[in-house]
């Protein structure tokens, strides 16, 4: 017992000690694009430069944000590939980035860039309506944002909590830019979502769990990016199925960026030219069902579940300004007086 | 000044520096960044009505903890202390079973068994076939039902130790006198485990306060302080989180006075050592329903160990509404073998754990040694130094260290650790000293302190007395010390969670990033082979003890 007990020590250490690492130069990347992704253009780009050894962290784009500025002193990461363009507003207002204007600059509408090449637009994002497709036939599934608040989805919603998402704030603050539009005020947009948190059962912490939620039926209907929702879609056994609200919906830019102070320059731009090349976009639309940004790529390219999604979204105009301006609080007055109330009435 | 008190100054000062740098320097830190911009960010967190909900309800799970956890604990303790009965060795040897299990595991581990789709809640809606499921495993009751399976070990182990030492002639003199059971109870038994129970309490208080993981998967949007602080990091309010982080500082300090003065107030001891028998139960029926209810318990208790290895070998994806999971598979094992990068996270957290636990004990051994047995000015200080980080909440830790180690600058004590491997050791450090010393602390106890003057007086040299006498004295609380603090470290998220860099990415943060991309399966596969980690160190150290005794 006692001899194999350290035989099994010496064993592990021997074999932990084993995992060197080799003299090639690494190129660190932060990311919440998962690991399918990751690894394939890994894989393509160690090819095209033997000499550079490329390791990423998979993380959500909050984290990132989070991880670059506490590192802000002694940076570790060299691309930050995957954040919504308020984050990396955000992280430009505090200068965590490393200007760099791509070769294919020109091919980005301005929306989807930083003025001052800080960030590029890599993929777009759309807001879609998801359900379970077990537990909702696809005809009595909702078709539109306002059909959410019907009162018979009353304890069915789970959605992330929005505090802690981009995706869940971009959609609460399109709620709010519409209500502003069509009244100048704010109250009608609160008295959505006062609504919607009547209807709802639970605000996750992370995608995960919400997934896990809506797959097993603790809610059935949800609201989420479309290429998250396509992936579960067509990838997982969990049932779910989308629809694209008819009204309108927010179209989000997801970028990437070069982080200030890193230590190898000339290797974050080769990786930031090689992921978004026309070739690499369409491969990330194939394999990993992203929607690309860049406009010089034509649709007949891109795969049909694309095609028709395209041709149905209606991009809610969202003024990036006026979210900036007022998003924090309205997320604030959210928290402090609406959120929970529903429930106990 | 004589030469055995330059030479007590010669051993403590560097002890107390290196305790004063990393452990108050940067909670100090913490404070000074509360007050950068005045009063301000104080009164913006006085103001915040999300602020003082996050302080009540963290005080509120805290007390609703330790209750939780004594119910289960003290109970538990006599019934294995006091009783014999068919199946007690079993329930011995896995009543502590909740404290091998890692932080976040564990609170997935529950998710799965009792949350609205578990496998437990699902079992009994089907049962009886109930249209919703009978319980929501989410807010306040569900943290503390998780806190109260993972923490009331501390007050099993302590009030099973005090039984121990109880000398039972004390009871039966009461019980001559005419004292009936429960008087017994009330004014002999209780009284005398009263120490035991109260500095297990308050181990309970300050884990549960600064808990996160159960908050961070359950909270359902409730809000605590230590996901707070996490929330305003976020969102790059700094000033703000500092505020936070000390209110929960001041909280937990705050209970430490509280059960100090609570435990002055008794002052009983036990002079003889003990030892008592078991009592056999002698009623069938109730032998009978106390292995029953032994049985139930060690089912409770070993349930979210199988449900950990259940999900390790279900498909992903495949587990909708059955109660259990339709379909196994190895997959998720094949898959982790695979990958190049699996050994990585695993070479980290062992080589950290063992550079935290290497500098725990020479730092605690030192620490340890000057306390029992020696007087000087700075002893008291000594003793405070060591025991303040079980007051500080792993949160409160981590912050200070990433907010003093972030550049380089001697003239005030300041090095640049963030962002490089050894932030993380010192974390782990800063957390297990209190463990490590206590263990030490008591071990030397137990020693005659006239046996160093002694082997002096016979020749023996400094180093010789060190080797001979005081190290063999310490020696079974260096090892126990030692294990708790490298398995603790081992499997560390807390402070991992704010600290971790590329380059030390722990164990821990590679199970959330298996969560992350909804590889629940990768994810259990992974806590298997932490688990598996553990019992492997466990079995190493008492291989190493049975050698050395």
């Amino acid at each position: 017992m006692r001899r194999a007990a350290s035989a099994a020590v010496i064993a592990a250490l021997t074999i932990l000690s084993a995992c060197s690492s080799d003299n090639r130069k690494v190129l660190i990347v932060y990311s919440p694009h998962g690991k399918e992704l990751l690894e394939y253009f890994e894989k393509g780009f160690e090819k095209a430069h033997p000499d550079i050894d490329v390791q990423w962290v998979d993380m959500g784009s909050q984290e990132v944000l989070e991880r670059v500025r506490a590192e802000k002193p002694n940076p570790q990461a060299d691309v930050w590939f995957g954040a919504p363009a308020e984050t990396f507003d955000r992280a430009t207002k505090e200068n965590l980035l490393q200007p760099y204007k791509p070769t294919w600059a020109t091919a980005i509408d301005p929306e989807g860039r930083d003025a001052h090449d800080n960030w590029y637009g890599t993929y777009l994002t759309p807001e879609v309506i998801g359900y379970n497709r077990d537990a909702v036939k696809a005809a009595d599934a909702p078709k539109d944002w306002d059909d959410l608040i019907d009162p018979k989805w009353k304890g069915k919603i789970v959605i992330r909590d929005p505090i802690a998402s981009g995706t869940m704030r971009a959609i609460f603050g399109a709620i709010m830019v519409r209500s502003i539009q069509k009244t100048g005020e704010p109250d009608a947009g609160y008295e959505w979502l006062r609504k919607l948190d009547a209807n709802t059962r639970e605000y996750t912490l992370n995608p995960t769990i919400l997934y896990q939620k809506l797959g097993r039926q603790e809610g059935v209907v949800s609201m989420w990016d479309m290429p998250d929702f396509a992936t579960l879609e067509q990838r997982t056994k969990i049932p779910i199925a989308y629809v694209i609200p008819t009204s309108g919906t927010p179209l989000l830019v997801d970028g990437i960026a070069i982080v200030r102070g890193t230590k190898h320059p000339q290797e974050a731009q080769e990786y930031y030219e090689f992921v978004t090349t026309p070739e690499a976009m369409i491969a990330a639309a194939d394999s990993f069902l992203r929607i690309p940004a860049r406009k010089d790529i034509p649709l007949s390219k891109l795969p049909g579940w694309i095609r028709d999604a395209m041709a149905k979204i209606k991009p809610m105009p969202v003024d990036r300004e006026v979210m900036a301006a007022h998003l924090d609080e309205w997320m604030k007055y959210w928290d402090a007086n609406i959120r929970n109330r529903g429930r106990k009435q | 000044m004589t030469s055995q008190q330059r030479q007590n100054w010669l051993i403590a000062v560097p002890v107390i520096a290196l305790l004063l740098w990393s452990v108050i320097y940067p909670n100090a830190a913490v404070i000074a960044g509360s007050f950068e911009n005045g009063l301000g960010h104080w009164r913006e967190f006085l103001a915040s009505p999300a602020d003082r909900e996050a302080l009540r309800t963290s005080i509120v799970i805290s007390v609703a903890s330790v209750f939780a956890s004594l119910a289960i604990g003290v109970p538990l303790a006599f019934l294995l202390g006091r009783f014999e009965f068919p199946g007690r060795r079993l329930l011995r040897a896995v009543a502590t079973l909740p404290a091998a299990l890692p932080p976040l595991v564990g609170v997935i581990a529950f998710l799965f068994l009792y949350g609205e789709s578990g496998v437990v809640t699902r079992a009994i809606q089907r049962t009886f076939g109930m249209a919703e499921a009978p319980w929501r495993l989410q807010g306040v009751g569900a943290i503390v039902f998780v806190h109260a399976y993972t923490m009331y070990v501390y007050v099993f182990l302590f009030v099973s130790a005090g039984l121990e030492r109880f000398d039972a002639t004390l009871d039966e003199a009461a019980s001559g006198l005419g004292a009936n059971t429960w008087q017994r109870l009330r004014r002999v038994t209780l009284p005398l485990l009263m120490p035991a129970i109260a500095a297990s309490m308050l181990l309970v208080f300050m884990n549960a306060l600064g808990s996160f993981s159960a908050p961070y998967v359950f909270g359902g949007g409730l809000r605590v302080l230590s996901t707070q602080i996490l929330a305003s990091k976020t969102n790059g309010a700094m000033g703000l989180a500092y505020v936070e982080t000390t209110v929960l500082a001041l909280s937990a300090v705050a209970g430490l006075g509280l059960f100090r003065w609570l435990d002055r107030k008794r002052k009983y001891t036990l002079a003889s050592k003990g030892g008592r028998a078991r009592r056999t139960i002698r009623s069938r029926r109730i032998q009978r329903l106390t292995s029953i209810f032994a049985a139930i318990i060690v089912v409770a208790l070993v349930l979210p160990h199988l449900m950990v290895v259940l999900v390790s070998f279900a498909r992903d994806g495949s587990w909708t509404t059955q109660v259990l999971p339709p379909e196994y598979t190895l997959e998720n094992y094949r898959r982790l073998f695979s990958e190049s990068e699996l050994w990585r996270p695993i070479y980290n957290s062992v080589s950290m754990a063992l550079i935290a636990t290497a500098a725990n004990l020479v730092v605690c051994f030192v620490a340890a040694y000057l306390i029992v047995f020696r007087q000087f000015a700075g002893r008291g200080l000594l003793e405070l130094l060591v025991a303040l980080p079980w007051a500080i909440p792993a949160t409160a830790i981590a912050l200070g260290l990433a907010a003093t180690f972030n550049r380089n600058d001697l003239a005030t004590g300041r090095i640049l650790l963030v962002g490089t491997f050894w932030i993380l050791p010192l974390a782990y450090f800063i957390r297990d000293t209190p463990l490590v010393a206590s263990a030490v602390e008591s071990s030397l106890r137990q020693m005659d302190a006239s046996l160093e003057d002694a082997a002096r007086g016979l020749g023996a040299s400094w180093l010789m007395t060190m080797r001979r006498v005081i190290l063999p004295a310490a020696r079974p609380g260096l090892v126990a010390g030692g294990l708790l603090a490298a398995v603790t470290a081992v499997g560390e998220f807390v402070a991992s969670v704010v600290l971790y860099t590329h380059s030390n990415r722990p164990i821990s943060m590679e199970i959330l990033a298996q969560l992350r991309a909804l590889a629940f399966g990768t994810a259990a596969a992974y806590s298997v082979l932490l688990i598996l980690l553990v019992l492997l160190m466990t079995l190493a150290a008492r291989s190493f003890e049975e050698r050395l005794a």
